[in-house]
């Protein structure tokens, strides 16, 4: 129940029962004078000069309170409704932005001010994160450089014995790996910062799409896994090319990687309710239920035991989340374990631009 | 050729000096931007090895400096920030190539030698190494008289290696040339393409001509 129409209760009560009191003192008081008056049979007359009173001056003036009641507490409340509305907008990236205040020094004025406060706190707290996360992974890259380097360095050394250029050959593909954890983590710093700025151009997302297929029937042919490209409409979209680039082949090296031998991966490209959408579904162990909400998530990788063989850098999906966000799109994924994953990608389109008719002759 | 590395990191400054020399290039260090700047004054260079972070003046003052005064060395920026908006600000300023770190030396060394390759060098429309023909103008390929069938993308991974032949060419730098990623993808993509073009271009012949070097990239060349 509302507090609205709990105060609305508690007024209506607190009325009936004063009417009650009046009511009851009214008739005292009748009574009073009409045995001073020696009238006959004065109870009743009392009874329905009393009961004649409440109802025709005592129950208007009720609803008449009521009313105004009513009024006041929408009144008193607007306020409340407001800011419900203001603060159901606020995210982790508008937490800058103060909730609207009235200034007149009332309590919900106070209580905005306290929360506003609360907000530059959290505020704080988020970037100080951030903060911590660009600065960590610029400072990993100084010694990430000198061990790659230094390991290269040795590699090229001719009088290493076979098992010692391969021990330096396995510890440089593991720091290419931290190096690759380093840059995607760099990436989503940065973004999360807003400092990555996308170069957004007319697109045609089509052709990237087509690239893309033919780079993933290289990838998939290793594990003899069939690739499929089931129509793909002509496309524009408004986009950063080489983001978009990168989210496709993400995409596509995760439908090989976790894929089946003899497998399958379907793409497929069409414009949907105003939108270009972009599905590509694989077959595969799939991803249990429990784990599907948040396989987005930075580093997480569900029961461990489902992807013992595959290796990444665990940023991939978070990676492509990004992306498709700052594109202004939607990306779903859908999973029936050991049948078929399907990732579905939605970006707006580009806005069409009309011929122009005027300089034809 | 005469290289100038500026690097703070003195540990960098050391491998990449080595590497470079391993190549037969002549490289003189400077561990700060003033420094660079005064011997860049003094001493003509084929190309410039430039890292953004430096104490005091930063790399990319240096760069500008350098342009203001019509010094026109081509110069490779190396940044451990590394993001695209930094690369295009990089070459805004007057830079011919730009590396994000941690980065792979073959990389560096492969990046350095096209900075400071001579034009005119390389200009024939016929490349060849042993009995492998490609011509860049009709893209016939043709190990001795067979004939070769190869996919735009195979052709172009092919001519890439083929223009450096005899050296070892980085995974990153190809897959910036042929496939115009400058991300690292982290997929096996190079790999498969690398094996790929081996079948096509040596399984059936005797002499091996693509080889990979383990840890570091591939090289095309006729001896092991």
């Amino acid at each position: 129940m509302t507090i609205r129409a709990r105060l609305i209760f508690w007024y209506a009560g607190i009325l009936t029962v004063s009417l009650l009191v009046i009511g009851f003192g009214t008739y005292q008081e009748i009574l009073e004078r009409f045995h001073h008056e020696h009238r006959r049979e004065p109870t009743e007359h009392a009874l329905a000069e009393t009961s004649e009173m409440v109802f025709q001056v005592g129950l208007p003036a009720i609803l008449l309170g009521l009313l105004g009641g009513w009024w006041l507490t929408r009144r008193a409340l607007a306020p409340v409704t407001e800011l419900t509305e203001a603060i159901k907008k606020i995210h982790e990236r508008n937490l800058r932005d103060p909730l609207p205040r009235t200034k007149n020094g009332d309590e919900l004025d106070r209580l905005t001010e306290v929360f506003n406060g609360m907000l530059a706190r959290l505020d704080d707290s988020f970037n100080r994160t951030h903060e911590f996360t660009l600065h960590a992974s610029h400072e990993l890259k100084t010694p990430l450089t000198v061990l790659c380097g230094e390991t290269e360095t040795a590699l090229r050394d001719e009088s290493l014995s076979v098992a010692e250029r391969e021990r330096a050959a396995s510890q440089l593909d593991e720091l290419r790996r931290l190096a690759r954890i380093v840059y995607g983590l760099t990436l989503l710093a940065k973004a999360d910062a807003g400092q990555v700025a996308l170069k957004l151009e007319p697109v045609r997302f089509d052709e990237l799409v087509r690239d893309n297929f033919a780079d993933a029937q290289i990838l998939a042919e290793p594990q003899g896994i069939r690739v499929e490209l089931k129509g793909c409409e002509e496309i524009t979209v408004s986009g950063d090319r080489h983001r978009l680039r990168q989210l496709l082949l993400n995409l596509a090296d995760n439908a090989v990687k976790y894929n089946q031998p003899q497998g399958q991966v379907t793409m497929s490209l069409r414009r949907a309710d105003g939108a270009a959408e972009f599905t590509i579904a694989n077959t595969g162990a799939g991803i249990p239920p429990e784990v599907l909400p948040r396989v987005f998530d930075r580093f997480y990788r569900g029961d461990p035991s489902h992807s013992p063989t595959v290796d990444g850098c665990g940023l991939g999906l978070s990676i492509a989340k990004w992306i498709v966000s700052a594109h202004n799109g939607t990306i779903k994924i859908e999973s029936m374990p050991d049948k078929i994953t399907t990732v579905t990608i939605r970006l707006p389109l580009a806005q069409e631009n009309k011929p122009h008719y005027e300089d034809m002759h | 050729m005469r290289v100038l590395v500026v690097e703070d990191e003195k540990k960098t400054a050391s491998f990449v000096r080595k590497a470079l020399q391993a190549e037969g290039f002549a490289v003189d260090v400077c561990h700060n931007g003033d420094d660079a700047l005064a011997v860049a004054r003094t001493t003509p260079f084929d190309g410039i090895v430039l890292d953004i972070m430096l104490p005091g003046r930063d790399g990319l003052s240096v760069l500008r400096q350098l342009r203001e005064r019509k010094n026109t060395t081509p110069v490779l920026l190396l940044s451990a920030r590394g993001e695209v908006n930094e690369r295009v600000e990089g070459l805004n300023a007057g830079a011919d190539d730009y590396l994000p770190k941690p980065f792979e030396l073959v990389e560096l060394v492969a990046r350095v030698r096209a900075l400071t390759r001579r034009s005119g060098e390389n200009k024939s429309t016929v490349l060849r190494i042993a009995d492998l023909t490609l011509d860049t103008v009709t893209h016939r390929a043709q190990r001795g008289e067979t004939e070769i069938e190869l996919t735009v993308r195979e052709y172009r991974l092919l001519e890439f290696l083929m223009r450096d032949a005899g050296r070892i060419c980085g995974r990153m730098m190809i897959l910036e040339k042929v496939w115009d990623y400058n991300f690292d993808p982290g997929t096996n993509l190079v790999d498969v393409y690398i094996r790929r073009l081996r079948e096509k271009i040596d399984a059936n012949f005797e002499i091996k001509l693509l080889h990979t070097v383990r840890g570091t990239g591939y090289v095309l060349k006729e001896t092991p």
